[in-house]
């Protein structure tokens, strides 16, 4: 395992790229390009009349998001949290503002797409400024965090990092419910990994949990969504979860086969988005979701051991932002799917159709992959 | 640059422990929800995809006696369309109008509807259906289906009766035999998608469709033929409403023929026919009216009408006598022209009376007031006795649904006058079916049988399933009235009012009526004639009715002959032998002889030799002195005054 730069640089150093991290990355984009194209397929044609409709699609934006990816793993992560020449002002401060200005924009002047207001349409291409405030919120928070780490001790550095992020994260709130959920987690993730003590934590995860409630019990739609979990066989609006187990169950042990998917005809609705899980257990069964959940671990696995071998306490706390990310969508995706927690738009990493979320989560696989490069090793 | 220490590792540690126990948890979720959900979630999901389609059962056919199929099934097609398959819906909707001569706000608002499978036409023939699938059209669906067929169009319409849409029977032996004749739907088990849309090759399961079973009548469609032909032709010599005519074995009650003319055509048994529409030319008929007249045209006379069967009720009221002992064939009468009976005139049809004569007379002459007085002796009480032996009290148990009851007299309330009008045949009701089966009691012997066409059902390979056996009750009366009344009937025939009805060669018993219609004076009639063959062995019994006939109404001078020319031609194809007595070669030059040889006879043997032998028109031809050529050649057998061609 390589050991931080720091501790010696007596022999030659050169830089580390993890490219068993760059090998699951292309390995995750192109399964799920085979499963998009397995799974929407059938509703391309019906609807486009074009099977290929979707999976071009993502795979031009996976395409151009690899490219953006090692474009970024060769920048010094380092350089957004330093003034830009000329303007005076740090990437990350931009970065900010930019996403604060384009939520506020996404509430009053966004693309409604099935009674959600979360979209920005760029000509061809609908975007997700939630899908980028996620980078924003690791960065910044990396960044204010790094700036004096041990004021996390206490539970008032906890909550100054939370004043400035707070804006942010209530605007993506108020308008997904979900996303504004993964922002929430990576945030305390990264404050509880920069802080020694962590009595506090406990009691802002009660303060979380009493909020979630009340956003479940007071807000409708959210209540509705409980009751269909309570009640997924019976209720109106368990019914794509309830095919999505359907098509879990029916899957076996190997599954029915690739392409060989019966619920995914119509049967769950947008199975290519959210739902992409359970018929990847139907036609791979469980043997090929549990070798998917290995490959989501590894992957976890290997932006672990980048962040524990970062070079400086940012460089490790950007990493664990991606990999809390990448982990806390994973398995609440496959939660939802199995009916384990009541459900929420979450899209599976990588395999998920959407393309402002792959290019996100490559975007910080760059970053990830960045922060890998500036590990400095001896050679040998 | 802060550094990353010892602790920020440790929680990143910590981190990756809840993330991995989570994904732990999860992956027990799944292993639960797989193997031990699996059998039930899997369960309901295949029955989410299975679709069951229903592949009718052809219905079974109807045979006349001589295994002639006289209801049978056509191929035909359904053509539907599926919403979310069509891609060229203007062509769609264009061609679909065109081929199938719909409207097309029709079409479109079907193919527009948005529904898994919308059914634009049923019952379309193969060919058009043929044309339609070749057009390839994404989206519409070509069925094939059974449609009943009926290869004698109009015959026997009323007994046979038709299917609806749903291939079920609607009237007749359709719905009297539905049970046997419909058969058993099959299912095709298919996979479809969330739309309704049949996956290709995943064909699961097919249950084979069961043919319903053949049904085997008595009716025989000669006989029916022969029957309908005699019975139009007195329609329309008479301009009757209509003519009944039932045609039956009196030994068993096999029906032969039931012709309730005018017929309809049952391949299109919505069309009102001829006979009804000019009626109504240049009118719209409401949707009431036009259901009305449907059952109107429809409707089987021969068994759900009842009329006043007239002077041919006198058949029974002789009985009773007979039976009664009451009456001897040589008792002596005197007809005045009327019979007063209370406080009323009833007068006989012959205006000065047929004065003096037996009993025998009486009923050759169908003179009123000698059945009056006959009435009387028998008395209500036995008149009702004799009435309900021979089944007139209940319906015959004919096999077609909507056979009416006779419309009888309460027995408190006959009193003389009605006994007498009774004892002729007026003042209640019954069916012409009922008059038949009370008479064949008469005639057979004195077994009371049970009307009916079905005989048996046979599987399609021909096996029997079921032989129908039907109720007799025997001795209604005893075997000697029922001799005596053969007699007494053929006489009528003979020597009678029923003279018109002689057919030479043949005996024929018979009686005629003529019933005027209620309400009386109006100048509408029925007339009637019932007759049997051969008189003193019946194999055949006939009634016919012709309901207000035009001119002359007399039964004897109208219906009588119906009965002659159908028993003219039907006795030889039932292979009952001509057999001519004397006095019918003589009086109605019947008979074959066989043609001597004339070759070489001069020309003046030859008319000493016309002379003795009954040739029709002698064809001469040629110059010479003696016969070279004769046609018919000697030898042949012809009939008296056939033709005769003779070459000199």
């Amino acid at each position: 395992m390589a050991r931080t730069a720091g501790e010696t640089n007596r022999k030659k150093l050169h830089s580390y790229y993890d490219y068993s991290l760059l090998f699951l990355i292309l390995f995750l984009v192109c399964f799920g390009l085979v499963m998009i194209y397995s799974t929407s397929s059938y509703n391309a044609q019906r609807i486009h009349g074009d099977a290929t409709y979707y999976l071009s699609r993502q795979a031009l934006l996976g395409g151009l998001g690899i490219i953006i990816m090692l474009f970024v793993s060769k920048i010094d992560y380092r350089l957004y949290i330093k003034k830009l020449p000329i303007i005076k002002i740090k990437p990350v401060t931009i970065l900010y503002f930019l996403c604060i200005f384009l939520q506020v924009y996404v509430i009053l002047f966004g693309e409604e797409i099935k009674g959600a207001k979360r979209w920005i349409q760029i000509g061809e291409l609908s975007f997700q400024p939630s899908e980028l405030s996620k980078i924003a919120v690791i960065l910044v928070t990396a960044y204010i965090v790094n700036l004096a780490p041990r004021r996390l001790d206490k539970i008032w550095g906890f909550l100054r990092v939370a004043l400035f992020i707070s804006p942010l994260l209530g605007l993506i709130i108020a308008e997904n419910f979900s996303t504004g959920l993964i922002i929430g987690i990576i945030f305390v993730a990264i404050c509880f990994v920069a802080s020694k003590k962590k009595a506090y934590f406990i009691i802002s995860g009660l303060v979380m949990g009493a909020l979630a409630s009340l956003m479940i019990f007071f807000v409708d739609f959210r209540s509705d969504r409980w009751a269909a979990w309570r009640n997924v066989e019976t209720h109106e609006k368990g019914y794509q979860i309830l095919q999505g187990l359907y098509a879990i169950a029916s899957g076996g042990i190997f599954g029915k086969g690739l392409g060989e998917s019966m619920q995914k005809l119509g049967f769950i609705p947008e199975s290519h988005n959210d739902m992409i899980f359970s018929v990847i257990c139907e036609e791979l069964g469980l043997f090929g979701a549990i070798s998917l959940i290995l490959l989501f671990i590894l992957l976890i696995w290997r932006i672990f051991v980048i962040a524990i071998n970062a070079p400086d306490l940012f460089g490790g706390l950007i990493a664990t932002g991606v990999l809390v990310h990448i982990a806390s969508q994973v398995l609440i995706n496959i939660a939802v799917v199995t009916s384990t927690i009541p459900s929420t738009g979450i899209p599976l990493p990588f395999i998920s159709y959407g393309g402002s979320s792959l290019m996100v989560i490559l975007f910080e696989m760059g970053i990830v992959l960045s922060v890998s490069n500036q590990i400095k090793v001896r050679g040998s | 640059m802060a550094r990353n220490r010892t602790y920020n590792k440790r929680n990143i540690l910590i981190i990756i422990i809840v993330i991995f126990l989570t994904a732990i948890g999860l992956t027990g979720r799944l292993i639960y929800l797989i193997i031990f959900k699996s059998e039930e979630y899997s369960a309901r999901a295949q029955a989410l995809h299975e679709r069951e389609r229903p592949i009718k059962a052809e219905r079974g056919r109807i045979f006349d006696i001589n295994g002639v199929e006289i209801a049978t099934n056509k191929p035909v097609c359904t053509i539907s369309v599926i919403h979310s398959q069509i891609t060229e819906s203007e062509r769609v909707i264009e061609l679909l109008s065109k081929e199938l001569g719909l409207s097309e706000e029709f079409v479109r608002k079907r193919v527009e509807k948005l529904s898994s499978i919308e059914r634009i036409k049923s019952n379309v023939n193969k060919d058009i259906a043929d044309r339609i699938r070749q057009y390839k059209l994404d989206g519409v669906m070509v069925d094939e289906d059974y449609k009943r067929y009926y290869p004698f169009d109009s015959l026997a319409s009323k007994v046979i009766g038709f299917t609806g849409s749903d291939n079920q029977g609607v009237i007749g032996l359709e719905v009297k035999y539905e049970s046997f004749l419909k058969g058993i739907n099959g299912t095709i088990l298919t996979l479809t998608t969330a739309y309704g849309v049949e996956i290709e090759n995943a064909a699961e399961g097919r249950i084979e469709p069961q043919p319903g079973n053949d049904l085997y009548l008595s009716l025989d469609v000669n006989i029916q033929k022969y029957a309908e032909q005699a019975a139009y032709k007195a329609m329309e010599a008479k301009q009757a409403n209509n003519v009944k005519l039932i045609v039956m074995d009196p030994n068993d009650g096999r029906i032969f023929a039931m012709v309730n003319a005018p017929e309809f055509d049952l391949n299109n048994p919505y069309t009102l026919i001829n006979d009804i529409a000019e009626s109504y030319v240049g009118e719209t008929i409401s949707s009431e009216k036009m259901n009305e007249l449907l059952n109107g045209m429809w409707r089987n006379a021969c068994i759900s009408d009842t009329y006043e069967p007239g002077s041919a009720f006198k058949v029974v009221t002789t009985t009773a006598a007979l039976e009664e002992n009451v009456v001897k064939l040589d008792d002596r009468f005197f007809c005045p022209g009327f019979r007063r009976v209370e406080d009323r005139i009833i007068r006989c049809h012959k205006a000065g009376g047929h004065g003096s004569q037996n009993f025998v007379e009486g009923i050759q002459n169908s003179c009123n007031p000698i059945f009056m007085e006959i009435g009387s002796r028998v008395g209500v009480e036995k008149t009702y006795e004799y009435y309900k032996k021979l089944g007139l009290f209940n319906k015959t148990g004919v096999d077609i649904p909507g056979e009416a009851n006779s419309i009888m007299h309460n027995i408190e309330n006959i009193g003389a006058v009605e006994l007498a009008t009774m004892s002729f045949g007026q003042s209640f009701q019954i069916t012409p079916l009922q008059l038949l089966t009370a008479t064949s009691a008469i005639i057979n012997g004195g077994t009371l049988v049970t009307p009916h066409f079905g005989i048996s059902v046979k599987t399609p390979d021909n096996r029997v399933v079921k032989t129908f056996e039907y109720k007799t009750v025997e001795n209604a009366i005893s075997k000697e009235t029922s001799e005596t009344m053969k007699q007494l009937l053929e006489s009528v025939v003979s020597d009678g009012t029923g003279r018109r009805a002689y057919l030479p060669g043949y005996r024929v018993g018979g009686k005629t009526a003529t019933s005027e219609k209620l309400p009386r004076r109006t100048g509408k009639y029925i007339s009637s004639f019932i007759g049997f063959a051969p008189a003193d062995d019946p194999q055949v019994i006939a009634l016919v009715l012709i309901d207000e006939p035009v001119g002359i109404y007399y039964g004897g001078t109208i219906a009588a002959p119906v009965i002659a020319s159908l028993f003219d031609n039907i006795l030889p194809y039932m292979g009952i032998e001509a057999n001519y007595s004397e006095e019918d070669l003589k009086n109605y030059q019947v008979g074959q002889f066989q043609v001597p040889n004339f070759i070489g006879k001069t020309r003046k043997e030859m008319k000493d030799l016309l002379k003795i032998y009954e040739f029709g028109d002698v064809y001469i031809s040629g110059e010479g002195d003696t016969v070279t050529e004769q046609f018919p050649l000697p030898g042949d057998s012809v009939n008296r005054k056939s033709g005769l061609v003779l070459y000199y």
